[in-house]
This record gives structure tokens, C-alpha cells and sequence, in this order.
């Protein structure tokens, strides 16, 4: 459709353009200094002004995963060349990977493990606060509970302070009950947090789905139970999308309660991440890496679920 | 098919009485239309009927069964809604095959009752798109399909056509009265629009205030309207009513309205008539008029004329009261014309001005 803007129409537009690409430009700096940071050779890490052109290597990629020492002479050519090429790149450094004397195995960093973790406890936690989330925001929104205002503001209350202010009382229950360094432990912290945020976003997608849809269903000789399950999941998934993407970041960056609630079982990347900062000199690149790494599944998990983010509740076909 | 019986139904919402003693029996095969004004409990008796609202009291019977305490699913009655309701993630087939699956019939069934419904309401084309894709009349004819593909006892709709725009209800209007007589389903239909009720039903059930106001065959309603509601409610445009006094014995009478001059009738129309306070009802359609002056006709002046193409309504005063009068296109010139108005004396209604019942003669 041809609109006809006015002068001050035009003006607008323009300045809203730019101040999107200040905003872009503030938001995607950092994202683009660790991502070039995580493929830049050490030596070039800090440089005073910054390195933009380089040859990008896997170097920070294999030191991550890896445990290292210096290398105190230069290795043995046929060693170096029967090694594999992330080895390889870890000589190339000066460094070379610890390995158990006997068996020859490789010592692990631990970031991987601490990356299995962070997976585990937010998917997990993720999956149970929108399933109980939008159980409880159905069971809100079409019967009627008594007090239900209360209720709501009650379970948004939970948001109302800031939660680190409950986490020596947390750490010190945590260690009584035996929760303290479990996936448990953080799984159930976790659902805690984002269920309140759950409930009240989903309320307000489930306030949108017409009760005529259910009627229909409940007409048409289907029990609520499968009316829920046949009609309104389907009806609500743009939410349950929304809502589990938020639940996802909140959980996968949660920094504090990681810190002080796990030492090594159950840690995740977080708290990981920054403690490699003060062993030894920091390599800022090889930090890079293990940030990139980190930023993946948030990015690749909204990337899934863009359309369903974009996409706006009015595709039915109600008439009102 | 079924027959359909509401006995004593109370329905409260909180302290508001929304169903007051609602005694009806929907004969087998029957269409019959619930007719009132918004919030008058049409559509909550309808909706009592399939089972989405609970009664407070009274009992409904399908074919005989108590069916107030059972669950929706299980009345085997098809409710339609304003909305349509259809199923946006679901194709228009899946949408029809849906009440099918709720009684877990085989597949190859299902495609088979679908594709029959789709073909009797011409709609087989439209089988493999989404709700979203149709326009206003299709989705209602997929509606309609999903409702009628399980054979359900009853068919409930809730103001079906409502959310169509006029051409498009004309037309669906005509498609339902044909799939009603083809299908000999018992239907009960709620609107507000008495066009509707008028041209679908086998008799109508006119509400007000939660009260069943009178049940009876269109054209009852319309001649013999039951009381003032009823008689202001049914017709376009509008009954006039006005005060009146009835003046004179003997052979003749006079009604007066609005302190004019009285119209002169046969004293055997308002014989029945005791005294009491009474208004006087008359349709458009049964106030004469006349270019010159005729015996029985006051004289009068136009206030308003209103040209609807195939008729005219035009306002005439009498005294301080204002009669609408239908008469043929072009009859008067505008306002401010001389004319002289009678009444036409059959087809004058009284009804009793204290509590609006309809004052009729017993012969």
C-alpha cells in the first residue's frame, strides 16, 4: 500500500533507522570481540589497537577442552608428526597436552563436563516450569479459583526481591538437605525461578485462546483433558515457545546461585568460565572460545523457535 | 433425532437469575428458533441444552433421558458457534473429522462421512486448506459440516450467521432451512434478529428478562402476539403502541390516542375490552391513509418519510402521538403533506397497559 508520509513522518523514520543500527551496533559488539577473540592466536588476543585482520585458528578451541603444560624443549618430530592436528596446533603454541603416564590418555579441562551440566539443568528446568506454567496459567484462566487475583500476585511475588539476597539461607538448606553440588539442586532452583515468569506469560497466551475452541471440543465428545491436550497446546505453542526460550536464557546464564550452590559435580559453564581467568597467565582467547561456545545453544534454540516467536497469536480463525 | 424437553430450568449466575421456570418441548424434527434481545438467556438455555453451563435447578431430557448432569461429550448433540470456532492448526478435514475421532472410528470411515458431509454442503474443494484461508460463509459451512458429521441428536446453533455480512446471511439463511429439511434434524437456532427466526423457524420461542414470552409458529407470533414485548419485538419496523381510551356505545366506538380526534371502529372489536387502562397496537402495515378526506379517517399531517425502495414508512402525527404507517413508494410527497390516517380495525392489538399481556377476544 502507498502511504503518503508526511515531512515529519520521514524525519521520524530516519531517526528511529538510526538509533536501531546504535542499538544493534552496542548489542553486537561484544558478541562479535568474542567471537573473533575465540579464533585469534593468543599472541594476538591484546593487542593495542585491536587485531581486526587475522588468520583464524582452532588454537583457543583445542587448548579449551584440553589441560596443558609449557613445553619446556621443543617436541620430537616424529611425535609431532604422529599426533593429531588439534594436537598439533597446541605444540605449534609451545604448550603440550597432560596425559595420564600410564594409559596415554588425554586430561580433560572439565569444560565440557561443565557444559553437559548447564545443558542438563536448563533443558530440565526449562521443560518442568512451562509444563507447570502453563498447566497452572490453564487452570487460572478457565476456572474459576477462589482468590485467584491473590494467588497471581502471590506467585509474582516470588520475582519481587532480588534472589541473591535468599542465597546463604538457600546454600545453607541446600547443604543440610544434601542438595548442595546436584543437578537436583539446581534443577529445582532453577524451575523455582522461572516458574512465576511462566505462569504470568502463559496466563496471558492461554487468555487468548478462545473457551470456544474447548466448547467445541467438549461438545464434539472429547473430555477436558483431551481438549487441553488436542486444542489448546496446539493453540498455545507460539507462548509455550516464547516462554521456554526466556525460561532457557534465564537458566543457561544464571551466575550467582551456580557459583555458590556447586563446587564440581553439578557445576556449569558459568562459574566455570571466568575461574580459568585466574589459573596461570590468562589466555584471553582460549576464555573466548569457551564464551562462544556458551552463546551457541541460546542462539541455535531461538533460531528454532524464531517463527514461532514472530508469529503473532491472531492466525485463527475466530470470528469476534 | 431427537426430542428435546426443558421442565422448571432455573439457572443462576451469582444472585442474577438468568433463567426463570423455562417449561419447553422441542418436538423431533422440529427447527425451532430462540428469539430475544443480548443477555435475555437465549443463548444460555441453548448452551444449558448442549451441556456448557449447568442449570441451578429443572431438569432437560433427550428422548426421554435426564441428561442435566452429564458431561457435553456425552448428550451426542453438535453445537455451532457465532465464532465458528474452527481449529486453526487443523486443515478444513481435519476440522470436519474431529468429533469423528473423539469415538475413534477407523480411518478410512472417517474420509468417507467427511468426504459425504463436504459434498452435501459444497464445500469438497476447500477439504485440504486451513481455516484461516476460507472466507465468512465457507468457515461456517465447515462449522456446520463438523456439527452435522457425527448425526448428532440435535443440532444447537448460536447465532450462526451473526458474524456474516447481510448479502451472505440472506444466502446462508436459505442453505440452512434446506440442510434442515434435508437432514430432518432436530435444530434449535438462537438470534436476535427476527428476519431470521421469522423465515427459519417451525416455531419460535420468543425470550425477555430470563422468561419464555410466548412459543408458537411464526406467523402466531407475528398476528397474535402474546404482549407488548413480543408484539414490539417481532416486526420491522416497529408495532406502533400508544395509549388509548375507548369512547362510545352502540354500534360504533372511538379510539382515542394521543388526545386527537378518536378513529371510529365496530364496537365488536373492543367489546372485549373492560375500562381498564389499555394500549393500543397497530403495525405499519394496518395504518391506512389516504390522500383526501374518507369516512372513519382523521385528518393528520406527515413528520418523516423514510423510502426503503419497495415501500415507504412514513410518520404521521396523531394528536401528541407519531403513527408510523407503511404505504406504497412515493405515496407521500415529504414532510409537512396533509393526509388523513385510519386504522384498520382487524388488525388492531389492545394489550393491557399495566402489565403488557395482550388483551384478546376470546371468540
Amino acid at each position: 500500500m502507498a502511504e503518503v508520509k508526511t515531512r515529519g513522518e520521514v524525519v521520524l523514520n530516519r531517526v528511529a533507522i538510526v538509533a536501531v543500527v546504535v542499538a544493534l551496533i552496542v548489542m553486537l559488539t561484544p558478541i562479535y570481540w568474542i567471537a573473533s577473540t575465540a579464533f585469534k592466536p593468543r599472541s594476538l588476543a591484546t593487542t593495542v589497537p585491536p587485531t581486526v585482520m587475522f588468520e583464524p585458528t582452532l588454537t583457543p578451541f583445542a587448548k579449551l577442552f584440553t589441560k596443558r603444560s609449557q613445553l619446556r624443549q621443543p617436541v620430537e618430530e616424529d611425535v609431532y608428526e604422529a599426533a593429531p592436528w588439534w594436537e598439533k596446533l597446541i605444540y605449534d603454541d609451545g604448550e603440550q597436552v597432560v596425559k595420564n603416564r600410564k594409559t596415554g590418555a588425554i586430561t580433560s579441562s572439565g569444560y565440557w563436563d561443565r557444559y553437559k551440566n548447564s545443558l542438563i539443568v536448563s533443558i530440565i528446568s526449562t521443560f518442568l516450569a512451562v509444563s507447570m506454567g502453563t498447566l497452572t496459567a490453564y487452570g487460572f484462566s478457565r476456572f474459576k479459583v477462589k482468590g485467584e487475583q491473590d494467588w497471581l500476585f502471590f506467585i509474582l511475588s516470588t520475582r519481587m526481591l532480588p534472589p541473591v539476597v535468599v542465597a546463604i539461607p538457600m546454600f545453607l538448606m541446600y547443604r543440610t538437605v544434601g542438595l548442595h553440588d546436584t543437578h537436583l539442586g539446581l534443577i529445582i532452583l532453577y524451575t523455582a525461578f522461572n516458574l512465576s515468569f511462566a505462569v504470568w506469560i502463559m496466563k496471558g497466551f492461554v487468555d487468548e485462546i478462545p473457551r470456544e475452541y474447548e466448547e467445541a471440543a467438549l461438545v464434539d465428545g472429547y473430555t477436558r483433558l483431551q481438549a487441553f491436550w488436542k486444542i489448546v497446546l496446539p493453540e498455545a505453542l507460539t507462548g509455550i515457545a516464547a516462554t521456554a526460550v526466556f525460561c532457557f536464557i534465564i537458566a543457561w546464564n544464571e551466575y550467582a546461585f551456580a557459583l555458590m550452590m556447586t563446587s564440581r559435580n553439578a557445576q556449569t559453564a558459568p562459574p566455570y568460565i571466568p575461574s580459568q581467568v585466574g589459573s596461570g597467565l590468562p589466555d584471553w582467547s582460549v576464555i573466548a572460545a569457551g564464551a562462544f561456545l556458551f552463546l551457541l545453544p541460546v542462539a541455535i534454540f531461538t533460531f528454532l523457535l524464531r517463527n514461532h516467536l514472530l508469529r503473532g497469536m491472531s492466525f485463527g480463525a475466530i470470528r469476534k | 433425532m431427537a426430542r428435546i424437553e426443558l421442565t422448571n430450568v432455573q439457572k443462576f449466575f451469582g444472585a442474577v437469575q438468568v433463567l426463570r421456570d423455562v417449561n419447553l418441548v422441542i418436538e423431533d424434527g422440529e427447527f425451532v428458533v430462540m428469539l430475544g434481545q443480548s443477555g435475555c438467556g437465549k443463548t444460555t438455555t441453548l448452551r444449558a441444552i448442549a451441556g456448557l453451563e449447568t442449570i441451578t435447578s429443572g431438569t432437560i431430557t433427550i428422548d426421554g433421558k435426564e441428561v442435566q448432569n452429564l458431561k457435553a461429550a456425552d448428550r451426542d448433540i453438535a453445537f455451532v458457534f457465532q465464532s465458528f470456532s474452527l481449529y486453526p492448526h487443523m486443515t478444513v478435514e481435519e476440522n470436519i473429522a474431529f468429533p469423528l475421532r473423539a469415538v475413534r472410528s477407523k480411518q478410512a470411515e472417517r474420509e468417507a462421512e467427511v468426504k459425504e458431509v463436504a459434498r452435501f454442503l459444497g464445500i469438497e474443494q476447500l477439504l485440504p486448506r486451513r481455516p484461516s484461508a476460507l472466507s465468512g460463509g465457507d468457515m461456517q459451512r465447515v462449522a456446520i459440516g463438523r456439527a452435522l458429521v457425527r448425526r448428532p441428536k440435535a443440532l444447537l446453533m448460536d447465532e450462526p450467521i451473526g458474524a456474516l455480512d447481510a448479502k451472505l446471511r440472506e444466502q446462508m439463511r436459505a442453505e440452512i432451512k434446506r440442510l434442515h429439511i434435508a437432514r430432518e434434524s432436530t435444530s434449535v437456532y438462537v438470534t436476535h434478529d427476527q428476519v431470521e427466526a421469522m423465515s427459519l423457524a417451525d416455531r419460535i420461542v420468543v425470550m425477555h428478562d430470563g422468561l419464555l414470552q410466548q412459543v408458537g409458529a411464526p406467523e402466531e407470533v407475528y398476528l397474535r402476539p402474546a404482549n407488548l414485548f413480543v408484539a414490539q419485538f417481532v416486526g420491522s419496523p416497529v408495532m406502533n403502541v400508544a395509549d388509548v381510551t375507548v369512547e362510545g356505545e352502540g354500534t360504533d366506538a372511538l379510539l382515542r390516542i394521543g388526545g386527537a380526534n378518536g378513529f371510529r371502529v365496530p364496537s365488536e372489536t373492543v367489546s372485549h375490552l373492560n375500562g381498564s387502562p389499555a394500549k393500543l397496537g397497530i403495525r405499519p402495515e394496518a395504518v391506512m391513509l389516504s390522500h383526501d378526506a374518507q369516512d372513519g379517517y382523521i385528518e393528520t399531517e406527515t413528520t418523516n418519510v423514510e423510502p426503503l425502495g419497495s415501500h415507504d414508512i412514513v410518520d404521521v402525527r396523531v394528536g401528541d402521538e407519531t403513527l408510523r404507517a407503511r404505504c406504497e413508494s412515493g405515496f407521500a410527497g415529504g414532510e409537512g403533506q396533509k393526509l388523513w390516517v385510519a386504522l384498520d380495525p382487524h388488525r388492531a392489538h389492545f394489550f393491557d397497559a399495566a402489565s403488557g399481556n395482550s388483551l384478546r377476544r376470546t371468540a
